[in-house]
């Protein structure tokens, strides 16, 4: 399938902004907050008012590329947590008033599907619509969706996407299991912080993806996923998907992976790297956008952006290579626990399909 | 590739296993009652639908095999989950074979611990065992851990209608090719998040809901889960299928977060896709489990929708007024009810209706009703934020 359009709120200046690498931002501390826009013209001040981060991230990356592409054939959204803000909100009141009288916008936004819920309501849209919520391979399943009714034929174009927020209660409970550092950490030094714990990023992707492509069209080939998976399954995992894709492991130009500074969870990069990467171009994410569960869709902007804008910042790169980059894989885990691998090319250098 | 369910397990508030829930559809005994163990300051004020066994007993049942930070939703998903893998005779290595996908599906997850969540959220506790047990997803975690899966895993939330997707995905996947089996379902327990969410927009009842009845007053929470076991045509063999997934439909009603449109938009573009892709026409469905929540706007639009797609609208009744709606879990469990209509020929009478909604003259079925030769059941899930998902099993 094939990226038309992309749009994306993060870290970093990305918002309708194609030069974000050229000024990328450092972070000082745990929490990595999205660069947001006034969402001017995009959603009533009405509504903008009562809506949580999560939902107003999503329409606000969503709607510009709806009523750009016209009727799309279904919306896919990945999300590990939705509008977790809310959630929490409602819950504390439930707890705070003893179960009074309560409002019900909390609750109704609280819900994961909102936002493929709001999307479809506001551009009348009645094609297919799900939300997939699986914590670390949210976005994976939603790509995998895609990929099944883009390939069967049910769809031409779809939009597909993922939202996830930093909410003081989620990054509470993450705080109190050990998931963020102890030690105040600088974005730029994350990669090589060699300490316990990560830092807490969030962000909204949506991309348009076609059946079909368009000239410079970026293809994401495949996708696949593993949870509590040995070493060796995650290595017989990328050697499965390579072959199926009639590739080899050099073909594959640049890696990018999901390095967060953990050093109880990073060796599974390095080892991966090591076993099967050794003279490729290895790049980073996590230190522009931070860790959350649905980050492997900022990873497949970065690789869009890399492949067909060659864009190229010395934030992300890990290890050089003088490769020219026609296919990129991301390989990214949550936690150590679910696993993923992205496989994306560049359709104009390659003979490629679907 | 054609799908069949060769496995099923449930446990509801009608039963701790498949056979249970089967015995009390037949001799139509309702689960609804005033709630023996969920604690809410609504407990008295509303009736629920409870699985009969607390935690304590739920945990002697279950093999846990080592996992930690369990919840009422993981130990209800672990139990239907065994029953329906050992229903189906599927052995570990294919449970863990990474052509056997798991997809899961649920609205409350973990939430149903709600005050340890308050405490830990506002860190109020020094408890960390639950730390990693409140997302939709945890209960799939969980069983991914003992079971060892590495296939593909996913979890669906589109509220009320999520395992009816979870049940469409894992089809769609074995035709993709990208599995040879699924496990396919969802859960969710009764929690203080859902009763005050549902209370905030009015629609619990404190009677037994009453679907498809003029002077129905709202649903009753229910809790439950439900899990079956889809394999391709390849590698059945000579097992024992109780029927194929010959359909599905998904569509956004795209008019309210919390409401349907009059004219059941999303309704009839669902059930439509349902029969086509099951190639078949509306006359051919034998008999629909609907979703008949027993709200004043579900019922009205479901019948507006049956009006339109159906020339004779066929022997209908919503099993809610069994179970109660169990959300997350709904979708899974009316498919197995559905699935038991194909196999036993009898279509589960809708209780407590006495009259019909305003001018439409339309009944839901009252009594057992027995039929040879049934082909095809619809079952029907609709969710807030305009989900729906019409499911079609076909008999095997």
């Amino acid at each position: 399938m094939f990226i038309k359009d992309i749009l994306s709120i993060s870290p970093q200046d990305t918002y309708n902004n194609h030069n974000y690498w050229y000024n990328v931002k450092t972070y000082i501390g745990n929490k990595l907050s999205c660069i947001e826009p006034s969402y001017d013209g995009i959603i009533k001040p009405s509504q903008l008012r009562r809506m949580g981060k999560a939902l107003r991230m999503g329409i606000g990356c969503g709607l510009p590329l709806l009523d750009k592409h016209g009727k799309v054939d279904g919306i896919i959204i990945g999300t590990s947590e939705g509008g977790l803000e809310d959630c929490i909100k409602f819950l504390n009141q439930i707890v705070d008033y003893d179960e009074g009288t309560l409002t019900p916008t909390n609750f109704m936004q609280s819900t994961p599907n909102a936002l493929s819920g709001h999307l479809a309501l506001i551009t009348g849209n009645t094609n297919y619509n799900i939300t997939h919520v699986n914590k670390g391979l949210s976005f994976e399943n939603a790509l995998i969706d895609a990929q099944m009714l883009l390939q069967d034929g049910s769809a031409n174009v779809l939009l597909v996407g993922s939202v996830e927020e930093i909410s003081d209660y989620n990054y509470n409970i993450e705080q109190s299991a050990n998931q963020y550092k102890k030690v105040e950490c600088r974005s730029n030094e994350l990669i090589h912080s060699n300490t316990e714990g990560t830092v807490c990023g969030e962000g909204a992707v949506m991309f348009v993806l076609s059946s079909q492509p368009e000239n410079g069209s970026i293809c994401i080939k495949d996708v696949d996923a593993i949870t509590f998976p040995e070493e060796s399954e995650l290595l017989d995992l990328c050697k499965n998907m390579l072959r199926r894709n009639g590739i080899v492991t050099n073909d594959i130009d640049g890696v990018i992976v999901g390095l967060n500074g953990d050093i109880r969870t990073d060796h599974w990069y390095t080892n991966f790297i090591s076993s099967l990467f050794s003279d490729q171009t290895i790049y980073t994410y996590k230190n522009l956008v931070g860790e959350y569960p649905t980050s492997a869709s900022f990873a497949v902007k970065l690789a869009h952006d890399i492949l067909k804008n060659n864009m190229i910042c010395p934030e992300i790169i890990f290890k050089n290579s003088n490769r020219a980059q026609k296919n990129i894989l991301i390989y990214n885990h949550f936690k150590g626990v679910q696993h993923s691998l992205i496989l994306i090319s560049d359709i104009n250098s390659s003979n490629e399909s679907l | 590739m054609e799908v069949f369910i060769t496995g099923m397990g449930c446990v509801t508030p009608i039963g701790n296993n498949k056979h249970e829930n089967l015995t009390s559809l037949t001799e139509s005994k309702s689960g609804l009652k005033k709630p023996a163990i969920f604690q809410s300051k609504y407990a008295s004020d509303f009736i629920f639908g409870e699985v009969d066994m607390d935690n304590t007993a739920l945990l002697s049942l279950v093999d846990i095999n080592g996992l930690t930070g369990l919840t009422r939703t993981d130990l209800l998903a672990l139990m239907a989950f065994d029953e329906a893998i050992n229903d189906a005779g599927l052995s570990r290595e294919e449970v863990s074979s990474n052509k056997t996908a798991f997809i899961s599906a649920s609205t409350v997850g973990g939430m149903c611990l709600t005050n340890q969540l308050y405490d830990d959220s506002n860190l109020k506790s020094n408890t960390t065992e639950f730390l990693e047990s409140y997302s939709g997803s945890a209960h799939a975690q969980q069983i991914c851990k003992k079971y060892r899966i590495k296939g593909l895993v996913n979890v669906i939330n589109t509220a009320c209608s999520s395992s009816a997707n979870a049940i469409a995905y894992g089809t769609r996947l074995i035709k993709a090719g990208r599995a040879t089996r699924a496990v396919v379902g969802g859960v969710d327990s009764l929690s203080k998040y859902t009763v005050n969410g549902f209370n905030s927009l009015q629609i619990l009842s404190n009677d037994k809901c009453t679907p498809f009845d003029e002077n129905r007053k709202g649903l009753n929470l229910g809790e439950a889960a439900g899990y079956l076991v889809l394999e391709a045509a390849n590698v059945v063999a000579k097992k024992n299928c109780y029927a194929k997934v010959a359909g599905y439909g998904n569509s956004n009603d795209a008019f309210h977060p919390s409401s349907m449109s009059d004219h059941a938009k999303g309704i009839t573009i669902a059930i439509n896709k349902a029969l086509e892709a099951a190639n078949i026409s509306s006359a051919d469905i034998d008999y629909i489990n609907a979703h008949g929540t027993g709200t004043q706007n579900n019922d009205l639009i479901e019948l507006t929708g049956f009006k339109t797609i159906f020339e004779t609208i066929p022997p209908f009744s919503s099993t809610k007024s069994y179970i109660g709606h169990t959300l997350g879990a709904a979708g899974a469990v009316e498919a197995i009810y559905s699935v038991f209509s194909l196999i036993e020929g009898d279509f589960y009478p809708n209780l407590n209706f006495n009259t019909p909604i305003g001018d439409l003259n339309v009944l839901p079925i009252t009594e057992v009703v027995h039929k040879k030769n049934v082909r095809y059941v619809m079952s029907n899930s609709y969710g807030f934020s305009g989900n729906c998902t019409s499911l079609i099993f076909e008999k095997a």
